[in-house]
């Protein structure tokens, strides 16, 4: 096709030479490319054979065998309803913590025991997911392939040609967001080696926020073989035995022992001196200089509830350092060294397994995270009016202002000890709050003698029996309603005060001056 | 038609684990990457669990010929970086070098990318699903025999074609902020594919998509391009997506929907200029899937890769139907989303050059094209309401509308001639006109701008560069050599 083709030449000249989407936008780049063309003018569809699809008869219905075409796809994983959330979520946290699954490995284990959990679940540590392929000496390199060429992964595979290009891309994605990860260990421990009293130069990188969830530490015990070196220290006892070494089992918290009284740091082995249990380090010190280590790091820890002292330059809240972890640390083959099959570099070891920890805690950062925001959101959606109290409880408040003093003060002496006469006419205020506020204002407005006056006003107190105070009838009118038995011999003479307030209520009424005058008359009791 | 409303679907999910392993070169932003990212965190929301997750084959080069020409695909097979000095012709030839780089397994990616759509297409055909998802597809810039934009195989042309079989009408609907020309060329000419595709337009990637491109032959009114400008937020793309969206509906009537979810829109895109969030560009996605066809969601452009991943994951969350939370779940990659570790995102300050007047015109222009089409069988033919006709003072009203646009509108809209001549097709597709549409419609597809040039063409174009000046983008930046 002629003319087509011709076209077809016209416009592979505009393509290729116009920018891409990628130089689009300044018109001063627009210019670069060449000058004689212009980007993106009025590009047109072409119509042609060349440029259509053909488009497939449509099958008649009756010729259709949809089961027998083939999915052209794996199934890898499909949804079910037999199984919790939470359970799933449980399966998956413990696979990937427990066994170094990722959370689509043990899916699809799952899946490849038909989403039967417990065999899964058992099968869980039958299967090692393949190890990380990058040794650290591979992750050295890339690091200075990468300073040197960039993100020519043709280049660095020159200098890693064991790994294909896919695997240096997979790597160097995961590596990137790590690059500019500083961590506060690090500006701790610059401004201690400023200020240069270093023993513990060599600080254990992990690091970790104390009072993590105790679910993890408890369902999980293998991994704290790693971590000595990290104490929830807000409550060591429950964090489920800290420290564990082979052979060395060392309780939490009930062996203050083991924690050096010096230095603070954790260890397997202290000795007695002069009062102190020292760690080796400590002990060297002391007996070669005589006094004690200057301290510096690990603010002393010692024992549990310790109280913790402060120091300048201490390691953030929660984080220790295990004298043992330093020396396995600092003993451990090299990166350097070549790699000693066998041998597994307990340092290095150790490392990876805090930053699963790590990476553990921040996955429940951000549960708890979205489980406040999906708190939030309902009560956002719903809008707090459900939780807000009706409109006449609204004003209901145990709190005492100035004002509903004044009134109650007032109140009291008008209708006696009409508790609910009074919380009715201050309305924002239950029986239950005046009684409280009778009893304890008693003293300081002498309500006593207020409601002498009430009585006095009424004329007559034949109501208070002879020998008893008013004060005693009160407390006991308190007692007898708090116990709901309103029928004791007691609570009926209030009732009968009651009855005789209501009659005159109105007139006392009128004569109070007070701002907050009542202005629902007490509801009518009946009289006994 | 029937809307239903916000359900509970059957999904499946289509994604290789080695997708994200390729890499177009240095610099270059197109980052497969970001398809891994995307898996991630849905995997760590939780999305994962709730759908079917299918690991496509590759495609074959007997699949990808469907649409491909033989010879394209023998040579993305063949080229490698380490040969590519032997293929420096055909790559000329094939557009492949700059923006489409020769990279360590291309073929590869294009398979995978391929196979997802297909499987996904195959999937929905069986009826065994209604939503299919294919992030790793949506590759819209691919042409016949052509790379382009980044694209080598469309992957969205294979699935469609795969569609067809059993659905007599396909809708493509196409959210990237690049035109989606690969699919709209391929679809050209015929009625059984109506092509949708809301873009940037003027002096853009990758030139096409004028709202005069309406189509060819038999395919005229199934072109529907949506020429857009900088700034586009989520109201105003709302307010354009959801008329006519729901107008095509309404009278091309498709039995399945393609929708491509380029995030390219989003704001802050490296490459993009609008201002689309997150949950804008999810409404899109919404809105189609209320209409409860058989949908395949393919992903696209995107070169803000953390952005990417958030709005499929979002996407992915709309089709299943299932809330998630905006604060993001630890993931692998999770570093990437700091500070705020959040999934939705807030747009820009940047201003939107799409007025109100602007976005109602072109939604007016494009009913008018719809009412062209012959209705779908079954449907209700409706009275053409007597002022719908476009006659020429309906033109000049259109013309008089624009009188009143304030004077710094007016002068972005200057067009020179030189820049209108190029405008070779259309004379077939070009104008819904009463006169070309009553005339015998042409069978052949035409095949060069010359044979347009009939009388009554010309007489169209004349009316063209009335409307042009009005419709087109700025071009006085442009030498007139254009």
């Amino acid at each position: 096709m002629v003319l087509a083709e011709r076209s077809n030449d016209v416009r592979n000249g505009k393509r290729s030479r116009g920018p891409s989407p990628n130089g689009h936008g300044s018109p001063d780049s627009s210019s670069e490319d060449e000058n004689a063309v212009v980007p993106f003018a009025a590009e047109k569809i072409r119509v042609g054979r060349d440029y259509q699809a053909v488009c497939p008869e449509l099958e008649p219905v009756e010729q259709r065998k949809p089961d027998q075409i083939s999915d052209r796809a794996l199934l890898v994983w499909s949804p079910t309803a037999d199984i919790s959330d939470t359970k799933l979520d449980e399966y998956i946290t413990t696979a990937k913590e427990k066994y170094g699954y990722n959370g689509e490995q043990a899916l699809g284990m799952l899946f490849w025991h038909k989403h039967d959990l417990s065999r899964a679940s058992m099968d869980l540590a039958n299967f090692t997911p393949f190890p990380d392929e990058w040794t650290v000496e591979d992750k050295v390199l890339f690091e200075q392939a990468f300073q040197f060429h960039g993100k020519s992964f043709h280049r660095i595979r020159q200098m890693l040609p064991d790994k294909s290009i896919a695997s240096l891309v997979k790597y160097y994605y995961s590596w990137k967001k790590t690059r500019a990860r500083t961590s506060l260990m690090d500006v701790v421990s610059d401004g201690r080696n400023a200020t240069a009293s270093g023993t513990a130069k060599k600080d254990s990188p992990g690091a970790s926020e104390p009072g993590g969830s105790d679910k993890d530490s408890d369902n999980d015990e293998k991994k704290w073989i790693y971590h000595r070196g990290i104490v929830r220290g807000s409550k060591p006892t429950t964090a489920g035995g800290p420290s564990r070494r082979a052979g060395q089992a060392e309780g939490d918290g009930g062996e203050a022992g083991k924690w050096c009284t010096v230095c603070g740091i954790l260890c397997t082995q202290t000795t007695q001196h002069n009062s102190q249990k020292l760690c080796q380090a400590c002990l060297v010190h002391a007996r070669r200089t005589g006094s004690m280590r200057p301290l510096c790091g690990p603010s002393g820890r010692r024992g549990p509830g310790f109280k913790q002292v402060r120091y300048k330059h201490r390691l953030p809240r929660g984080i220790y350092i295990n004298h043992d972890d330093l020396v396995a640390m600092a003993t451990g083959p090299q990166p350097g060294d070549a790699a000693q099959p066998g041998l597994v570099n307990q340092g290095e070891a150790m490392l990876k397994a805090m930053d699963r920890e790590i990476i553990s805690y921040k996955r429940q950062v951000q549960q708890n995270k979205q489980q406040l925001s999906a708190i939030k959101r309902k009560v956002g959606d719903l809008g707090v009016e459900e939780y807000r109290p009706g409109e006449p409880p609204a004003k209901i408040n145990s709190r005492w202002t100035n004002e509903e003093l004044l009134m109650a003060v007032t109140a009291v002496r008008k209708y006696g000890k009409d508790f609910q006469a009074i919380a009715e006419t201050l309305g924002t205020k239950t029986e239950a709050h005046v009684r409280t506020f009778f009893v304890s204002y008693r003293r300081r407005y002498n309500l006593d003698a207020v409601l002498r006056e009430h009585e006095a006003d009424r004329g007559n107190a034949n109501h208070i029996q002879p020998g008893t105070t008013s004060t005693e009838a009160a407390e006991n009118n308190d007692e007898s309603n708090a116990n709901g038995s309103s029928s004791s011999p007691k609570s009926t003479a209030s009732k009968d005060e009651k009855t005789e307030v209501d009659s005159e209520g109105v007139s006392i009424g009128a004569s109070a001056e007070q701002g907050g005058a009542p202005t629902t008359p007490p509801k009518q009791k009946t009289a006994k | 038609m029937a809307m239903q409303p916000h359900s509970k679907k059957r999904v499946c999910y289509y994604y290789d684990s080695d997708i994200g392993n390729y890499y177009y070169g240095q610099g270059h932003p197109m980052k497969p990457h970001r398809i891994r990212m995307t898996h991630n965190l849905l995997l760590n929301y939780g999305l994962y669990r709730k759908m079917e997750i299918y690991r496509p084959h590759k495609a074959t080069a007997d699949e990808m010929t469907k649409f491909h020409s033989d010879d394209y695909i023998r040579f993305l097979r063949s080229i490698r970086p380490d040969n590519m000095s032997e293929y420096n012709k055909q790559m000329q030839r094939f557009n492949v070098g700059e923006d489409c780089p020769v990279f360590d397994g291309l073929y590869e990616f294009c398979q995978l990318s391929a196979g997802g759509s297909v499987a996904a297409a195959v999937k929905l055909n069986k009826q065994a699903s209604e939503i299919c998802i294919n992030w790793g597809g949506g590759l819209h810039h691919a042409k016949k025999s052509e790379a382009s934009g980044f694209c080598y195989v469309n992957d969205i042309v294979l699935g469609i074609l795969e569609l067809l079989k059993y659905h007599q009408r396909v809708l493509y609907i196409d959210i990237d902020v690049h035109h989606g020309d690969g699919v709209e060329e391929a679809f050209y000419t015929t009625d059984r594919v109506m092509t949708v595709s809301f873009h940037k337009y003027g002096e853009y990637f990758p030139g096409t998509g004028d709202l005069r491109d309406i189509g060819a032959g038999k395919g005229k009114y199934y072109a529907v391009n949506i020429p857009l400008r900088d700034g586009m937020d989520d109201e105003s793309y709302e307010s354009i997506f959801v008329p006519i969206i729901s107008k095509v509906m309404e009278t091309f009537q498709p039995s399945a929907v393609v929708l491509q979810c380029g995030a390219d829109s989003l704001t802050g895109d490296r490459l993009g200029c609008f201002n689309l969030t997150v949950r804008g560009h999810g409404r899109c996605v919404e809105l189609v899937k209320r209409f409860g066809l058989p949908f395949l969601l393919v992903g696209g452009g995107g070169y803000t890769i953390r952005n990417v991943s958030r709005c499929w994951t979002y996407e992915t969350s709309v089709a299943l139907g299932v809330e998630i939370a905006n604060e993001l779940p630890y993931n692998d990659y999770f570093e990437y989303f700091g500070p705020d570790f959040k999934l939705h995102i807030s747009p820009s300050n940047m201003s939107n050059q799409n007025t109100t007047e602007y976005l109602d015109k072109i939604k007016n222009r494009l009913f008018e094209n719809l009412r062209m089409l012959p209705h779908a069988p079954g449907v209700q033919v409706q009275a053409i309401p007597e002022d719908a006709v476009n006659d020429e003072s309906d033109d000049e009203d259109k013309i008089d509308k624009d009188e009143r646009l304030p004077q710094s509108e007016k002068d972005k809209r200057i067009t020179g001639d030189g820049e209108l001549s190029d405008s070779e097709d259309e004379g077939e597709g070009g104008r819904r006109d009463n006169r070309s549409y009553r005339a015998p419609q042409r069978k052949r597809p035409r095949l060069d701008k010359d044979n347009a040039k009939d009388d009554i063409k010309t007489e169209e174009n004349k009316e063209d560069v009335k409307n042009i000046t009005n419709m087109e983008e700025p071009k006085k930046d442009l030498p007139p050599n254009a």
